[in-house]
């Protein structure tokens, strides 16, 4: 069993009166890909950009790395080693693909950095055919690669993703989810992503289901039955 | 029923003023120059901050509402009060002739246009010197050869608590509640069917008539203007007299006339310093109350009535 | 006219372009550095610029960092930093008032000269001031593609949430942005002072014209300012020497008013818009 690199508890965010999540208590262990999986609306995003410190939670304790740092800044969670890609506008939309990847690996070490952005072209070879493109000409599938490229350079010790295979053909998903456990293998981060497609079964170590800003499971994959999840997005009959 | 409590108190202390007529002098005089302001200062609180609509031309069209009326009166030999209402009718049309340029542009636009517009006007007037004198201005009897100088205050106090009614009215009628909402969020008002475009129109022209006549009263009791008049300043001037009182509550815009015209007065022996105290004031209230001063003062009151129950 | 013009105009392309608040004090922030050379000018030149300049970095880089930065945090809209920005320019036209005695001043700076180009005759600092702003222009862009602080500005610039979850100090990107803004204003006021001179109002006019020529080129967008900075000095010369002085302004305005209501991203286009 390997330690809890990320611990969430009780943790409550409102945008105004109305509760995004309610009291989750979540946590992620080293090497592990965990999949948050939930319908529209069941809160996925707000508990990314909570833990990532983009939204400010109403209670709860947010323990990274055996730090509290639920008040610390985005700034201050991101040098301890956490990265949130966001779902949407996750690129440099008018600097070339080079340069958005060399600007993303300013918290690495300097003698670190050429290799981080040789390994994002590395797993995605199309990257460097086009460095010198401006990213926002790039298509929708490419684009979010460069998201997870800017992720790679920025070589955190949790990338946490906000739902990366959204508006990509069926085809690319399975290829995309191949990487990102390669990224997994290779590197030896923890990945945190929430998604809406099934097909994160086949990756992720863990799931966890949310709907309504509340926990429905949380089961290892070998552990959960196929109609835990198939409830979670048709929603239970009874 | 409180509601109502607070608006006839509204028109009471309004109609305090009054009460300077049998004194006369420095206080009248400055009264009435604090209530021809707060005319003004009705007009931004209903475009502003019940309308939602961002202009920032109100010294131009309390410009147009004086200078028209002297030009239509002195040199076009018109009778003074019909002088005054056409040139306050024409007004409007700086403030809907913007709206419909920028129509499709973000509310910015707006502001910023109106914003240059006011900057660029009393230039156009410095310009134009040989008709509306420029920098040295120009001197207007108007209707004191009719009526003596006290009538002519009461008119003024009557006249800014007419128009406070007439705005409290609007704004209980469903036009008043459909530009709240589009106010709140102009989107949604289009969604549900409702016509924003003529209701934002009719504040327009609403609020820019009541400020020309508002400037056409004004040149009659100063009985002089000039481009200093109108500087750009003015209108920022306006501006803050809701902001200041609080754009939420009726009573704020008195509040907030007396602080804009009255500090000032009070700072003469500092007047050095006027301007510091004059920026200061408004990032601090911008910055911690940003529901303007009014709400906060009756929240105080409430508080002290409690601590004495 | 368009060479002294391009300096305040950089100025607010610099701010507005890397923090996207239009700050309508740096005119008077920078005549408030005019004012600080003058009263140091008698012991030495250099020195004496040296300060100005400084003293504006600095305020920009406190008026950022203290106001600007956290009611842009708090979610303002352009509205409100344009009502923001004037009370701050109220409060540095107060201090100009309160603190120096004498409301003209004229910078006494060796000219060098008039130029004759073409049968024309320019006066020498107006070429200078423009050169110093494509200059500034220059390095701002090489910075841009080859340091890490230009290439964390432009992040900055181009996708603020992003360039904080990557771990850009974003916060300090907008404050230096300031100060460099309001520095080369300050730069624009000391060859306004000394071509022609500079009362306590002077900021207003710096600001706005410099905003307003800004809005012409495509608020943001760096070289689409300078070039509206140069047609507009000319449309000023111009419409002075056949209108007449007065007219000058308004023409001037009259065009902003026409640019922003035909096409409100500018002449160039912008990245931005308001």
């Amino acid at each position: 069993m390997s330690e809890q690199v990320l611990k969430v508890t009780d943790l409550t965010t409102c945008y105004g009166s109305i509760s995004a999540i309610k009291s989750i208590s979540f946590y992620a262990l080293d090497r592990e890909i965990v999949g948050i999986v939930g319908p529209n609306g069941a809160g996925k995003t707000t508990l990314l950009e909570s833990i990532a410190g983009s939204v400010q939670p109403l209670e709860g304790i947010i323990e990274f790395l055996g730090h509290r740092i639920e008040h610390w800044s985005v700034l201050k969670r991101r040098q301890l080693g956490l990265m949130l890609i966001p779902q949407e506008a996750n690129i440099f939309p008018m600097m070339s693909v080079k340069k958005n990847l060399e600007v993303s690996v300013i918290l690495s070490d300097r003698d670190k950095r050429e290799e981080l952005i040789s390994y994002a072209y590395e797993l995605f070879p199309i990257l460097y055919e086009r460095r010198k493109q401006i990213a926002s000409t790039l298509s929708g599938g490419q684009q979010r690669m460069l998201a997870v490229g800017i992720g790679i350079a920025s070589n955190a010790r949790v990338m946490l993703i906000d739902e990366p295979s959204i508006g990509l053909a069926p085809k690319l998903v399975t290829k995309f989810f191949e990487t990102l456990k390669k990224i997994r293998d290779d590197t030896k981060k923890t990945i945190v992503l929430s998604e809406q497609n099934i097909k994160v079964l086949n990756i992720a170590d863990r799931l966890f289901g949310l709907e309504a800003g509340e926990i429905r499971f949380d089961e290892r994959k070998e552990n959960l039955s196929r109609d835990a999840v198939k409830d979670l997005y048709l929603g239970s009959i009874s | 029923m409180k509601d109502h409590y607070e608006k006839i108190s509204t028109v009471g202390i309004l109609l305090l003023p009054l009460l300077f007529v049998l004194r006369g002098g420095y206080l009248q005089e400055v009264t009435g120059y604090v209530y021809l302001f707060l005319i003004q200062g009705y007009v931004a609180w209903f475009l502003f901050f019940k309308s939602g609509q961002p202009f920032f031309g109100y010294s131009v069209t309390m410009a147009i509402g004086a200078y028209g009326t002297i030009v239509l009166n002195v040199m076009f030999g018109w009778p003074v009060l019909g002088a005054m209402f056409i040139s306050a009718a024409f007004a409007p049309v700086v403030g809907v002739i913007l709206y419909l340029a920028t129509i499709r542009a973000k509310g910015f636009y707006v502001s910023m246009t109106s914003f240059l517009l006011a900057i660029l006007f009393p230039r156009l007037i410095n310009a134009l010197q040989d008709i509306t004198g420029g920098r040295s201005g120009l001197y207007f009897s108007g209707i004191t050869e009719f009526v003596g100088y006290k009538t002519l205050y009461i008119i003024v106090i009557v006249w800014t608590v007419v128009v406070a009614i007439i705005f409290l009215w609007l704004m209980g009628t469903k036009t008043g509640k459909i530009l709240t909402l589009i106010s709140e969020n102009d989107r949604l008002t289009q969604a549900v069917g409702i016509n924003t475009f003529r209701y934002k129109l009719l504040a327009y022209t609403i609020a820019g008539f009541i400020s020309g006549l508002g400037g056409a009263l004004y040149v009659n009791y100063t009985g002089f203007i000039s481009s200093i008049d109108i500087e750009v300043f003015t209108t920022l001037y306006i501006f803050f007299i809701p902001l200041i009182g609080g754009s939420s509550l009726f009573f704020g815009p008195i509040l907030g006339a007396l602080f804009v015209i009255l500090i000032p007065e009070l700072l003469v022996p500092v007047e050095r310093y006027f301007r510091i105290f004059f920026g200061l004031i408004f990032i601090l209230v911008i910055v911690l109350l940003p529901e303007g001063l009014a709400p906060n003062v009756q929240k105080l009151f409430r508080r002290i009535r409690k601590n004495k129950e | 006219m368009g060479g002294i013009l391009s300096l305040p105009v950089l100025g607010v392309a610099v701010i507005y372009g890397i923090t996207g608040i239009p700050n309508f004090a740096i005119g008077v922030i920078g005549v408030f550095g005019g004012f600080v050379t003058w009263y140091f000018l008698s012991y030495s030149m250099g020195l004496a610029i040296a300060i100005g300049v400084g003293v504006c970095f600095i305020i920009g880089w406190i008026v950022q960092r203290v106001l600007l930065t956290p009611i842009s945090e708090m979610g303002g809209d352009a509205t409100l930093f344009f009502i923001i920005t004037i009370a701050v320019g109220f409060v540095f036209e107060g201090m100009l008032r309160a603190i120096f005695p004498r409301p003209n001043i004229s910078l006494e700076l060796p000219r060098i000269g008039t130029i004759s180009f073409a049968g024309y005759s320019v006066e020498g600092f107006k070429i200078i001031a423009l050169l110093f702003a494509i200059g500034t222009l220059i390095i701002i862009r090489l910075m841009e593609e080859h340091t890490e602080v230009g290439k964390s500005w432009q992040a900055t610039s181009q996708n603020l949430k992003l360039a904080k979850l990557i771990g850009i100090k974003t916060t300090q990107v907008f404050s230096i942005a300031s100060g460099i803004g309001c520095a080369l204003a300050c730069i624009g006021a000391i060859f306004w002072g000394s071509l022609y001179n500079l009362q306590l109002s002077s900021g207003w006019d710096l600001g706005f014209l410099g905003f307003i020529v800004a809005v012409v080129g495509g608020i943001g967008n760096i070289w689409g300012g300078l070039i509206s900075a140069l047609i507009m000095g000319m449309v000023m010369s111009f419409s002075g020497y056949l209108l007449g002085g007065e007219w000058q302004s308004v023409i001037l305005y009259c065009i902003v008013i026409l640019v922003l209501i035909i096409a409100p991203k500018g002449i160039l286009g912008s990245e931005r818009s308001l």
